[in-house]
């Protein structure tokens, strides 16, 4: 042992590395948000929705004509991927069910549709969806849309075979324009793409950000902080990196790891070379612990420090763009997304891994994360003082 | 008599902790008083409109001018550009300078003169949901509306209720129900504020145990806990978070949706018994947690980062019917998994007790379990050294 400590004893940067790996596997608290808190965030994501677009959600049916043609049009709405369907007796009770949230939609036959579609009488469906619930809204929206208008084609179609029209020229009449969707990138509309490709990292770099702080704080909080920088003979750079290297080797194990679920378990579309994900990855997390060096340099305080880590990580989800796009935000607030690094990495996410771009399309978002990298080195000096002269108050 | 002597003690003293620690004050009455405002802000908008597209048409016909311009004038697309071939407009979407691409083939309309079936190609950018449904659902029903005018054309001398018929042998009519305008503050806002009661309320009062304990191992003991039964510690401190939340929920329900004029169709009977159950449960649940508060801030570090699967677990975004069984069941232990869902139904549908039964008398359930384990974690805490 010994002989160890003289080893490390010409390079502070090396004692504070190993004094700080003691204190990390001394509190549980570490081992909890840089190991147990990823792993159980990325694995939630990807297994709650490993479906990637929802199946089977019930919804309702009103069917009070009861025939032949209404129940075979119930069938094929029922055959629908998304859709589960719940007979109900009257609208009444469906629109119950719905404020249950036991279904999001229903389907309303009325009364004599049949005859009235035999007769040329031009019968009246009907269908309800509660978007209070977004996603299985819409899923539901589309499918009934679909059915509807299938209904309608299909007594049309049988019409004009009747007459003796072949099936290109029916459909040619029954729908001159026909609109063809490519969906670029995510053809099957999976929302787990969607969502976990930032939810992952979005959480890594808010749990990385509130760790730094946290670490570099408590060292104030518990009056070791003259300590630390004896250690490092008090050069504040060699004392800070040698604390947050640890850290950073754990975060990128955390990182690789993320994307390995992404990209390797749950394939999801990687159209570029992985390389360029690792370092968009690599550099978020330097990014999310440069932000918080910053933010300990910003404000003495371990507390409004956290505060406004936590202010600015959990708006990164949001104005990241990935769910509401940015274009709809508020004009302030798309200037602002730009100090966002979660903001450059959602570009680069759907610039590489998406869309497969060449790389030089996303230079200025890698050039943007490598700029964050220099936001501890403008407060590092204040932060020195705070260390040697601030005390934690309550 | 002794006993409520002491748990007013308990109580008077928890609040002035509580009014007194700007730590605590941070997380109890600025975090909830901002972050809905900064979200209703944010997504104040609703809706997706306008998104840039460009367009590719080969055919540049009358008809088809008419459809792009049909499509131009429609809330959620934007014409902002026509493209000689589609490796320009690609490039503007990569570019971002658009989001959606509309591609008309030379023979677009020669078909429909000709009685066949002609189509339109269009391209979404994926990164977000949203364009594509903006931009699928604008030409689609634009799509509708021409195919009625040309089938109209085609049958010269036929009235307009033969044309109909013949377009719509059966009708049919679509109503959005409670979000009608399928706006993204409408769904998420009420979720949020929610989300924000249980969270800031385990921050704070995981700060003051943390306090607490800390002072502890220092040797400092707060004389009102002292020599205390541990059901009056946890009715004290209870009743001082319950009331001080009861008020803060005022403000989240009544006054936020006021203000950013979001949807608040609840009625009085179901939002109070509801608010009752819901801070009432996150007390207990947050007491409960509170006891392995090791310092002041380590819930911060801790439990932040929850919020993002928490509102995954309430069932507003992902449907609760496509989560494995393991997470939906897991999602049960927080009561913001019943407090989100229930003040959806009270909030946004305006729902009446028998809707909503469900949910709160789960919260209940949860708060009966809460105490159990809070009284059982508080009774080994105060009574080592205490």
């Amino acid at each position: 042992m010994s002989r160890y400590n003289a080893i490390i004893s010409g390079f502070p940067m090396l004692e504070v590395m190993v004094r700080e790996c003691k204190r990390l596997l001394a509190r549980p608290v570490y081992l909890c948000t840089l190991v147990f808190a990823p792993i159980f965030a990325f694995i939630f994501f990807t297994t709650l929705m490993r479906d990637g677009l929802p199946t089977e959600i019930p919804a309702g049916v009103v069917d009070e004509d009861n025939s032949a043609v209404t129940r075979k049009l119930i069938r094929t709405l029922d055959a629908f991927q998304m859709t589960k369907l719940k007979h109900f007796p009257n609208v009444v009770e469906a629109r119950n069910e719905m404020q249950r949230s036991k279904i999001h939609a229903f389907y309303v036959i009325p009364r004599y549709t049949t005859q009235k579609a035999l007769s040329s009488r031009q019968p009246n469906l009907s269908f309800y969806t509660n978007a209070t619930f977004l996603i299985p809204a819409s899923l539901e929206f589309r499918d009934m849309k679909m059915m509807s208008e299938l209904a309608s084609g299909g007594i049309g179609r049988e019409t004009l075979y009747a007459k003796g029209f072949t099936e290109k020229q029916a459909m040619g009449l029954l729908q001159p324009i026909k609109i063809e969707m490519h969906p670029i990138g995510n053809p099957l509309l999976n929302y787990s793409v969607y969502l976990c490709n930032i939810l992952l990292p979005g959480v890594l770099f808010l749990l990385i950000m509130q760790t730094t702080i946290y670490a570099i704080y408590v060292e104030m909080k518990e009056e070791t902080s003259k300590e630390w920088l004896a250690v490092a003979k008090g050069n504040i750079h060699k004392a800070l990196l040698g604390k947050l290297l640890p850290y950073i080797a754990i975060n990128i194990v955390m990182g690789l790891f993320a994307l390995v679920l992404l990209y390797g378990v749950w394939d999801f579309p990687l159209n570029c070379n992985i390389w360029n994900m690792i370092l968009a990855m690599f550099l978020l997390i330097l990014a999310a612990q440069s932000f918080g060096v910053f933010l300990c340099g910003l404000v003495p305080s371990i507390r409004w420090a956290l505060s406004l880590a936590t202010l600015l990580g959990v708006l990164s989800f949001p104005i990241s763009g990935f769910s509401f796009p940015l274009h709809a935000f508020p004009a302030a607030f798309k200037a602002l997304a730009n100090i966002f690094p979660m903001r450059h990495y959602f570009l680069i996410y759907v610039d590489q891994a998406l869309n497969g771009l060449p790389i030089y399309y996303s230079w200025v978002n890698f050039a943007a994360l490598i700029a964050f990298q220099i936001l501890p080195l403008l407060l590092i000096h204040r932060l020195h003082k705070f260390l040697l002269t601030a005390k934690y108050t309550h | 008599m002794k006993g409520l002597h002491n748990i007013i003690e308990i109580f008077v003293r928890e609040l002035h902790r509580t009014l007194f620690d700007e730590g605590v004050l941070v997380f109890f009455l600025i975090v909830p008083i901002i972050y809905p405002v900064l979200y209703s802000f944010l997504y104040g908008n609703e809706v997706v409109r306008e998104v840039p597209t460009v367009v590719v048409d080969n055919c540049n016909s009358q008809l088809s001018r008419e459809f792009l311009r049909k499509v131009d004038a429609t809330h959620d697309v934007k014409i902002v550009g026509h493209c000689a071939d589609m490796r320009e407009a690609v490039e503007l979407i990569h570019r971002r300078k658009a989001y959606g691409l509309i591609y008309i083939p030379r023979e677009f309309e020669k078909r429909i003169i000709d009685f066949q079936q002609s189509t339109i190609e269009v391209y979404s950018d994926m990164s977000g949901i949203l364009y594509y449904k903006a931009v699928y659902s604008s030409c689609t029903d634009v799509s509708l509306a021409m195919n009625k005018e040309i089938k109209a054309q085609r049958m010269p001398g036929a009235t307009e209720q033969q044309i109909s018929t013949f377009q719509y042998p059966i009708e049919y009519k679509y109503t959005p129900l409670f979000n009608t305008q399928s706006g993204f503050a409408t769904f998420m806002i009420p979720g949020i504020l929610m989300l924000v009661v249980q969270q800031t309320m385990l921050l704070g009062v995981g700060m003051l145990a943390g306090d607490e304990r800390e002072n502890r191992r220092k040797g400092i003991y707060f004389d009102y806990l002292v020599n205390k039964y541990p059901i009056e510690i946890i009715t004290g401190k209870s009743l001082a978070y319950f009331m001080f939340y009861m008020l803060m929920s005022v403000y989240l329900c009544c006054i936020v949706p006021q203000l950013f004029g979001l949807i608040h169709i609840w009625k009085w009977k179901e939002l109070l018994i509801l608010m009752i159950s819901y801070v009432a449960a996150c007390t207990f649940f947050c007491i409960t947690l509170s006891f392995a508060a090791h310092d002041r801030e380590v819930f911060i570090i801790l439990f932040i980062f929850m919020s993002v699967p928490l509102i995954f677990m309430s069932g507003i975004s992902w449907p609760t019917c496509a989560m494995p069984k393991f997470w939906r069941c897991f999602a049960w232990l927080f009561p913001s998994t019943f407090g989100v869902k229930g003040f959806l139904k009270v909030n946004n549908m305006g729902v009446s007790m028998p809707e909503v039964f469900r949910d709160i008398w789960s919260l209940w359930l949860q708060i009966a379990g809460y105490f159990t384990l809070a009284y059982i974690v508080c009774k080994r805490t105060y009574s080592k050294k205490y």
